[in-house]
């Protein structure tokens, strides 16, 4: 999910560069306007972000490729709506330090990883409607937001690659090769929501203020 | 017997038609004869791997000249190890962009053609130790920042 410089074309780059900048933009501002003191907010999601760029180092050799943790539902649950400018941050020292996904498509994947996260803590702010102490809606709730933001982050960029093949490639091979790379993500979407579930749980146990993503 | 002697003649006429036939034959088929010849070239070898060392197999390669950056030179796919091979044409020296890709995954490397061979590119990759560092040199920035921030809320509340 973290496409290299050269994948896609100058013109989705920039279009992904004009739609993470906007929507960093219009998080922030949410953010100053739902808390009193946002600074408050900084020592997790400075965490979170190095929980987030310390995550994709962990590779699991899943042929026929292989795939890395992301985390990015359990920044989108713990961080709400600061996980999106959190997962910019954390994806330009990715790029930066390691080539980790480039620095022309740091907007794209921005938008790839960033916008899932975001429905994720949409996600688990259903547990106010369900219950906020029980824990079977927090362990499912948990769940779900782990899953779903690898899974949705999968499909975003498998239709972002396959409506952006260029011209001079064999269209039909990489079409397969996108698919095949896209379930080998479901996986890695089972333990990411499993993991989530649990640390959501232990949370709720030790911390429960964690969980809130206002002060 | 004038019976026995022209039959002899028609058979030798027919002999002789054969070994004819045999020998253009021969003519034509030496005229389509093949000559192979072999020399030695100096090519490119692009072998691509994930960075867990995993070669990215059947992976789609695009070739692009210094002349034309916008469409590929040549296109082919790398073997089951990751490898891909071509001689770049000589008459153009200058910056080669190979670009490999397999589902969104890949990369682009430049090398340099000129008339004597082709440069390596320089490699910029670093090894664990150096990862290493850089990794915990980061993320030690993140907890800075945290500790930083929280220490402020500690002092406004004190």
């Amino acid at each position: 999910m973290h496409l290299p410089d050269g994948i896609v074309s100058a013109t989705v780059a920039a279009g992904g560069y004009v739609a993470a900048g906007g929507l960093t933009w219009g998080t922030l501002r949410i953010v100053r306007r739902e808390n009193e003191d946002p600074r408050r907010l900084i020592p997790r999601a400075s965490l979170l972000t190095a929980v987030f760029f310390v995550a994709s180092l962990v590779h699991f050799p899943l042929p026929p490729a292989s795939v890395h943790l992301t985390l990015s539902g359990l920044v989108g649950v713990m961080l709400g709506w600061l996980s999106f400018p959190a997962i910019v941050v954390g994806l330009f020292f990715q790029a930066a330090m390691f080539q980790h996904g480039g620095l022309t498509t740091l907007g794209v994947n921005a938008c790839l990883m960033g916008i899932p996260a975001l429905l994720s803590h949409g996600l688990f702010q259903l547990c106010h409607v369900f219950g906020r102490q029980k824990k079977s809606v927090n362990a499912v709730l948990g769940f779900l937001a782990g899953f779903g933001a690898v899974a949705i982050s999968a499909l975003f960029a498998a239709l972002l690659l396959i409506y952006t093949i260029p011209e001079h490639l064999d269209a039909v091979s990489e079409k397969t090769a996108v698919i095949a790379l896209s379930m080998a993500h479901l996986p890695v979407a089972v333990l990411e929501g499993v993991f989530t579930a649990l640390l959501v749980l232990f949370l709720l146990r030790v911390k429960p203020e964690l969980l809130e993503t206002r002060k | 017997m004038r019976n026995a002697c022209h039959g002899t003649n028609r058979i030798c006429f027919v002999l002789l038609l054969m070994a004819i036939s045999i020998l253009l034959q021969v003519g034509i088929a030496g005229a389509h004869g093949v000559d192979l010849a072999v020399e030695t070239v100096k090519g490119v070898a692009v072998t691509a791997a994930y960075s867990t060392g995993e070669p990215l197999a059947g992976a789609q390669v695009s070739v692009f000249s210094p002349e034309d950056p916008a469409s590929p030179w040549l296109t082919g796919t790398c073997d089951e190890s990751g490898r891909f091979f071509f001689v770049p044409d000589y008459n153009m020296p200058g910056t080669w962009d190979i670009q490999v890709r397999q589902a969104g995954h890949g990369g682009l490397i430049r090398v340099e053609v000129g008339e004597e061979g082709v440069a390596p590119p320089a490699t910029n990759g670093l090894n664990t130790m150096q990862k290493a560092l850089v990794t915990v040199s980061t993320v030690w920035g993140f907890v800075g920042t945290a500790l930083f921030f929280s220490g402020r809320r500690g002092h406004a509340s004190s």
